[in-house]
């Protein structure tokens, strides 16, 4: 076995120095998130700078700005009050909110005060929308203020003081901000499952995992053109230990380039928790273990660069369209067909996990389907090497 | 020669691709030390001879033995006795001469330790352990043919197989790898050796089989073929070369 890890290091080594792969396999899948991050973003679809000047400076307003930039929709830029008039009129902003001198003390004491909309134009969209947005902020702050205030004078006499107050609402109005009493649900077309992300993040993982097919199948072929795959067969190394290590390495391979996407899908589109990313990693290994292992059927038989490249290129195309993808199945000669493909089994396994909340003991056809589709791919590829190589 | 001696003895190897019969009848034996050529016009079936003898490929018919041992029913054994330096440049490029030997050392069954201080060791004997650092890529033509032979060297074998070092290098490299296979001859390794380039055969090889079509056509000492078409102090071996497979183009 130990000629095999060497093999399998060997690799990863001759992985690591081709600037090319590296940037194929690592970096593109990084770009790609970062694009599908661009359309989707997480869910949330508007995001806007609110231009703020704060001529009061008491701590009503600044908890203004606080909860502002502390929302998934605005980050703030604070601005003198000549700045944003300057900005104005150079056009360079279209919108400015101006938080009044006073106005903590209005809102301390539940009395009324109004923030100014400077604005060009009619401030344009994303103005209006940010005018809404410090709008409602605003006026949520003021009838705090004003809650406080109207329980302040209903407990007048009873020997309750204001720190008393705050002390008993503040972890109240903490928890309604938390935990909102009406909250909206977005809700999907595409699937019944749930969430279109739920699908199209398995989708871009299985993709490029296929990826691995392609170049897991040129292996072999550049180890005959560099003659070492001659040399290697006078030297103590068996069939079985060559394909254990370039699987090993295939799969080592495919796993990190799989948790590279993994990682950003999880942090940033919140596809799901830590438990859901162990699973789908997992399954994501065993995808890594499948698709290399049918890399090496290819690799084995191939005698040329082209067979080697159109082979894979056939087989990743057949089981990107025909395994459901970026779609559900919907019955028909495709579910037929979806059957012989190792993305829908990948697939249906991630998004159980991801929109179902089902564990990987949940999968057990799809889970022993890709394990076994690994496994007998690789001793395939190995027993095809030795007959077509004339192995003895 | 007594069969005791001899370390290698191939005896009526045939082998076919199609319908295209690459090695005919081929029978010769090489004993202990001895540095046999093997030369012939290209596609005579020189590399054929080595695939099989280096267990890369089965014979239709034949067998061969290398230390008593045989090539197809023992191959694993065989391959702990040989080193193969193949006609192709049989090296990772992306990797450095060092990582290369390394690897091949490992592949030998060597430990990380032994394989280290014998890449080391191969490297000064092929001259560039100053360059042990740095990627194949980046070396001449000659210096890549000098690791691989060093390559072939990490398995300590006991029978080493050059399949025509020399091709596409300089008069300086060259000299240098003649240097190194008089030097392991001297060290009792046994060597075969194919070649295009007469001179290289007359200075290094104990003995020569001349192929053509698959077939030995001559086998002596270079001294012998020689005199077999007339003073071998004025004859040489391109003169033999010539007579025995005659003057027509090949290729």
């Amino acid at each position: 076995m130990t000629l095999a890890i060497h093999i399998a290091v060997l690799e990863l080594k001759r992985y690591l120095s081709n600037r090319g792969e590296l940037a194929f396999g690592l970096a593109l899948p990084v770009v790609l998130f970062g694009l599908i991050y661009g359309v989707f973003g997480g869910g949330v679809s508007f995001h806007a700078t609110a231009n703020i000047v704060d001529l009061d400076g008491g701590p009503g307003a600044r908890e203004l700005v606080r909860r502002l930039d502390a929302s998934d929709e605005i980050s703030v830029r604070e601005r003198t009050l000549e700045s944003a008039r300057a900005a104005l009129d150079r056009s360079a902003i279209l919108a400015a909110f101006v938080i009044p001198a006073g106005f903590s003390e209005a809102v301390e004491s539940g009395e009324s005060v109004s923030l100014t909309f400077m604005r060009r134009g009619n401030g344009g969209e994303e103005g209006q929308i940010v005018a809404t947005i410090v709008r409602r902020m605003a006026q949520d702050m003021g009838r705090e203020g004003r809650v406080r205030r109207l329980a302040l004078a209903s407990l007048e006499g009873a020997g309750v003081t204001p720190a008393q107050v705050d002390e008993q609402a503040a972890p109240l109005i903490a928890d309604s901000w938390a935990n909102p009493p009406v909250g909206v649900d977005l809700a999907y077309l595409e699937g019944e499952e749930g969430e279109f992300l739920h699908r199209v993040v398995p989708g871009i993982i299985v993709m490029f995992l296929m990826f691995t097919i392609t170049l897991g199948a040129q292996t072999l072929v550049e180890e005959r053109r560099l003659g070492t795959l001659e040399r290697l067969m006078t030297t103590r190394l068996g069939a079985a230990q060559l394909f254990a290590g370039k699987f090993s390495a295939h799969v080592l391979r495919g796993s990190v380039q799989s948790f590279v996407l993994l990682v950003p899908a999880f942090a940033l589109l919140r596809v799901g928790g830590a438990v859901g990313f162990v699973q789908v990693a997992l399954i994501c290994v065993l995808v890594a273990a499948a698709v290399s292992g049918f890399a090496l059927v290819i690799a084995a038989v191939a005698r040329t660069r082209d067979q080697a490249s159109w082979s894979a290129v056939f087989l990743t195309m057949f089981m990107t369209i025909f395994g459901g993808t970026f779609f559900e199945i919907d019955g028909g000669l495709m579910e037929i067909l979806s059957r012989f493909t190792l993305n829908r089994y990948a697939i249906e396994s991630m998004v159980s996990v991801l929109s179902r909340g089902e564990g990987l003991l949940d999968l057990g056809a799809e889970a022993v389907v890709l394990a076994g589709a690994g496994l007998f791919a690789v001793a395939l590829a190995g027993a095809l090497f030795r007959t077509s190589e004339g192995r003895q | 020669m007594a069969e005791s001696q001899n370390f290698l003895v191939a005896d009526g190897l045939r082998k076919a691709f199609g319908p295209f019969q690459a090695v005919d009848s081929v029978s010769f034996t090489i004993s202990r030390k001895e540095i046999f050529g093997l030369l012939g016009p290209n596609g005579a079936g020189k590399t054929t001879v080595i695939r099989i003898m280096s267990t890369v490929l089965k014979p239709d018919e034949g067998r061969v033995s290398i230390g008593g041992l045989s090539v197809t029913g023992e191959s694993d054994s065989v391959r702990k006795l040989i080193g193969v330096c193949p006609q192709e440049l049989a090296l990772y490029p992306e990797l450095s001469a060092i990582d290369n030997l390394v690897f091949f050392g490992r592949m030998a069954g060597l430990s990380g330790g032994e394989a280290k201080s014998a890449a080391r060791d191969n490297l000064e004997r092929v001259g560039l352990q100053d360059r042990a650092r740095d990627r194949v890529e980046q070396f001449s033509g000659g210096m890549k043919r000098r690791v691989n032979i060093a390559i072939a060297l990490m398995s300590r074998p006991q029978l080493l197989f050059l399949d025509e070092p020399t091709v596409g290098i300089d008069p300086q490299s060259r000299n240098h790898i003649f240097e190194t296979v008089e030097a392991l001859r001297d060290e009792g390794l046994t060597v075969l050796y194919t070649t295009h380039y007469m001179e290289e055969a007359d200075r290094l090889c104990d003995r020569l089989a001349i192929m053509d079509h698959g077939r030995i056509i001559s086998l002596g000492t270079p001294r012998d073929l020689k005199a077999g078409i007339g003073d071998p102090e004025r004859v040489t071996l391109e003169d033999v070369f010539l007579e025995s497979t005659g003057r027509s183009l090949r290729d």
